[in-house]
């Protein structure tokens, strides 16, 4: 089997340059790329203007207001206080329950790895190459995934699709809204930038390694992340010479297009985030280098087992970390767990700690996931709050997907992502009761009306 | 009630004696017996020797009393279905040694069972106090021998040795779930009608099968249809042996039976997706509706169950959350798992081990934090290799991390 390594592609792209080269005559139609060729298709649910009362809201964003009102206004929060005299269609009395966000996760394989996880459900790793930067994770997703509305009814408005960690460059992942649908364009978040996956460490040199491919180490890990952008560096460079010169009215050929390139060129751009598997401290470290090197930013590191070990550097860089509270052991880069990492990178001025979870179980358990670390931590000497801690879940997180400006915190002109926790959401015992994104409700625990199945389910039991 | 008091001239006798005799009382504790008796108000627990000797004595004799101020004690919990001890990295193939391709009948991982491991302690930090290893992933549907074990971390904690005999029924990834049922229906029919020989006391797999026969050692077998799992019931009544069935995801579809023949079963309380074929019926409020039918419900952590094994308190929280009582949640993860294995364990009464576990709040609940913990009477400790990496990491230093040590 031919595959394509960094290598070839240099040559490839090596034609390509010689290719692009002036020629006689008027010029043609500006050859330009399409970014986005599958456009979200998403409409909000049927909705009304509602009106929350005396919930004790946390608000995203670090404050907390008990006998809190949220007014929401098609889709949109309008006022959030205490005692708003507004007129709502709907008015729910949330005594005695908590009203946060909409929780969001950073690293899910919905849809890509689904339920049933049967051989031809296995859609979230091209294993063919170490560079696939050419494929996208939509074009996997399976909307039918009954993990969907499992993690719907555990609070999730929002999440991210990634591909696996088996490749240097993954591909790209998709945000999508959490709601049903059957096309995957209609669940797709309008305007949210692109991620792309990268993986450090143990996955991508085990998997090429045992094929007799760079990387079988650590260091061909590396340089194969380099070839890459440097790839990528000649290509964009290729690009913009065409428009320039274009531009000035020269009669010039474009580049050659190249997939791969597109997706690498679009983080140099800075259009696309990095979202990068990554556990270890001295491996983060380097993948910042690495950043700096190729002029792009290092995004969010998942999975930073020993983020902990390295919280000032990823503040100072202005990188998120997306971590478990306790997961460990499963393999060598995941042994110097602590359950306190979250709140440890999150201690630090500028930081932003957020809690994942890369699994279709615990995300349908944000809340506690983060609970388990404001308790751990707060009996090692952290003093950490609930209105601090639903940041890791919603703010931050919305942070590390570059939708900060449309959700992730209640407040006045955000998109209006809620749920409605019959106790406090870091409590082992609270359910969400109620889920709205976009002012819709999309699930209510006591109205099976709200109650979305997908299709493989429907007639099952 | 006085069941037991000494004096203190005669407990000065028994420490002469056997320098092991040693007296504890938790006093003024909320217990949580994990028994009929539920939970007892300002009660009292006398421990001597690593045995309860007596719950609510009418006099309080010790040479140690503990004050517990109200709060909660309960039995410490018991882990099963996991490799705890038998695997330190799940990726490193030299750390595993809880399955064994070739492992058949006989296979007994205990032998390999590491009291050093480090999940051992981390394990503690979840009030786990004892554990039934056992093996899994054989080419034969028989996978070996589960073993209880001791979280002491001390040489000696494989404290009950075979206590089942681990099968894997099943969807297979070649070949038909049919023919592992009728190896299994073959083996127990042949057991039964061979002929006895004097070369039998030498057969190590024909003594496991005796066990089992003997119901000394119940047949622990992986399997999720319903189908399934009634064909099994119909080996159990017919042959007269115990089986403990996990996994189980079609088990409320058939509770009533599971019920009727006292048939213990094995759940994740967070199973809830379709993973195949065969759990359809996974779901939150399987628990709580297979307590309720009167299925004797054993909860167990799903995924890496060794290195997760502490989480095992928060499943049963969840358990309530979908409709298991607190009490019920409570025996899943303690006197009902020590009922299906014959562990001396798992509930506050007098003549079991004294595993107890005092708790600062509801011990399901994510704020509870163990104020203390004892396995066989003894104080053990939560602090885990974890707990020092992060003081090395917390701790101010002005010269590298490697020096805070």
């Amino acid at each position: 089997m031919l595959t394509k390594t960094p290598s070839l592609s240099v040559l490839a792209l090596a034609i390509t340059l010689a290719g692009c080269q002036q020629s006689e005559g008027p010029q043609g139609d500006k050859v330009t790329i399409n970014k986005n060729p599958y456009p979200s298709t998403y409409q909000p649910l049927p909705r009304q203007s509602t009106l929350i009362t005396n919930a004790t809201v946390l608000t995203g964003d670090g404050q907390r207001i008990d006998g809190g009102d949220v007014y929401v206004v098609d889709g949109k929060i309008q006022q959030i206080g205490t005692d708003l005299q507004v007129q709502a269609d709907v008015t729910l009395d949330a005594q005695g329950k908590w009203l946060t966000p909409g929780l969001i996760d950073v690293h899910s394989h919905l849809g890509a790895y689904p339920n049933p996880a049967v051989a031809s459900h296995q859609d979230g790793n091209e294993m063919t190459s170490p560079v696939t930067a050419e494929v996208w994770v939509e074009h996997s997703v399976w909307p039918q995934d009954p993990g969907f509305n499992r993690a719907r009814e555990g609070g999730i408005t929002t999440l991210q699709i990634l591909p696996g960690s088996a490749n240097l460059i993954g591909g790209r992942g998709v945000t999508l809204k959490n709601v049903p649908a059957h096309t995957m364009q209609a669940m797709k978040f309008p305007e949210a930038p692109y991620g792309l996956k990268m993986a450090c460490g143990e996955n991508p040199k085990r998997v090429y390694g045992s094929k007799g491919v760079l990387p079988s180490t650590r260091m061909g890990n590396m340089a194969g992340y380099r070839n890459a952008w440097i790839d990528a560096t000649e290509y964009k460079r290729a690009w913009e010479k065409y428009d320039a010169d274009y531009d000035a009215g020269k009669n010039v050929q474009a580049p050659e297009r190249d997939l791969t390139m597109d997706t690498l060129r679009g983080v140099l751009d800075g259009d696309i985030l990095i979202h990068n598997h990554c556990y270890k401290a001295e491996e983060m470290a380097m993948m910042i280098d690495l950043s700096k090197e190729f002029d792009y930013h290092a995004g969010t590191f998942h999975h930073g087992i020993e983020a902990y070990k390295i919280a000032d550097l990823l503040a100072e860089n202005s990188s998120c970390a997306a971590l478990w509270p306790d997961w460990w052991g499963f393999k060598m880069e995941a042994y110097d767990m602590v359950q306190e990492n979250v709140a440890i990178v999150d201690a630090v001025k500028n930081s932003c700690a957020i809690v994942h979870s890369d699994s279709d179980t615990t995300i349908q358990r944000l809340n506690q996931e983060a609970g388990k670390v404001m308790y751990r931590a707060n009996e090692n000497g952290f003093n950490i709050d609930e209105a601090h801690a639903i940041k890791w879940l919603t703010s931050n997180a919305a942070k590390a997907l570059g939708i900060e400006d449309k959700t992730g915190t209640l407040a006045a002109g955000k998109q209006a992502d809620l749920v409605l926790w019959d106790n406090n959401p870091f409590s082992v015992y609270a359910k969400a009761e109620q889920v709205f994104i976009d002012g819709a409700k999309v699930y209510d625990r006591h109205d099976e009306k709200y109650q979305a199945q997908s299709d493989f389910m429907l007639g099952q039991r | 009630m006085k069941l037991f008091t000494m004096t203190s001239v005669a407990a000065a006798l028994a420490m002469s004696v056997s320098a092991g005799a040693q007296t504890l009382a938790i006093t003024n504790a909320t217990i949580h017996t994990a028994t009929e008796q539920g939970v007892l108000k300002d009660a009292s627990v006398l421990i001597k020797d690593g045995k309860i000797v007596a719950v609510n004595p009418a006099q309080i004799d010790a040479e140690e009393v503990i004050d517990a101020q109200g709060k909660i004690l309960t039995p410490g919990f018991i882990g099963s279905l996991n490799h705890l001890g038998l695997v330190e990295v799940g990726a490193v193939d030299g750390s595993r040694d809880g399955s064994d391709k070739k492992a058949s009948i006989t296979f007994d991982p205990s032998l390999a069972f590491n009291p050093r491991s480090s999940l051992i302690p981390y394990a503690r930090k979840g009030g786990i106090t004892r554990d039934v290893i056992v093996p899994g992933g054989s080419e034969d549907i028989f996978n070996g021998l589960a073993s209880v074990v001791s979280l002491s971390g001390e040489f000696d904690s494989v404290s009950q040795k075979h206590v089942a005999l681990a099968i894997e029924l099943g969807q297979k990834s070649k070949g038909s779930r049919a023919l592992s049922m009728q190896t299994l229906i073959e083996k127990l029919d042949g057991h039964k009608q061979r002929e006895k020989k004097d070369s039998d006391a030498h057969n190590r797999e024909i003594q496991v099968l005796d066990a089992v026969f003997a119901k000394d050692m119940p047949l622990l077998i992986g399997v999720s249809r319903a189908a399934e799992m009634l064909e099994l019931l119909k080996l159990k009544a017919k042959y007269d042996i115990n089986m403990v069935f996990a996994g189980a995801h079609d088990a409320v579809l058939i509770a009533e039976q599971l019920a009727a023949s006292n048939t213990p079963v094995i759940i994740s309380a967070m199973d809830n997706l379709p993973g195949n074929f065969d759990s359809m019926h996974a779901d939150l409020a399987n628990a709580g509706k297979l307590e309720k039918a009167g299925v004797k419900v054993i909860l167990t952590i799903a995924g890496d169950s060794a290195h997760n094994l502490y989480q095992l308190r928060f499943d049963a929280g969840n358990a309530v959350s979908y409709g298991m009582s607190q009490q019920g949640a409570l025996a899943a993860i303690s006197s009902n798992v020590a009922e299906a294995f014959n562990i001396d364990a798992g509930a506050i009464s007098a003549g079991k081990a004294a595993d107890l576990v005092l708790w600062s709040a509801d011990p399901f609940e994510l704020n509870a934090k163990i104020e203390g913990i004892w396995i066989d009477g003894e104080k053990v400790s939560t602090e885990a290799r974890q707990d020092k990496l992060r003081e090395r990491y917390t701790t101010p230093s002005d010269m590298p991390r490697g020096y805070t040590k």
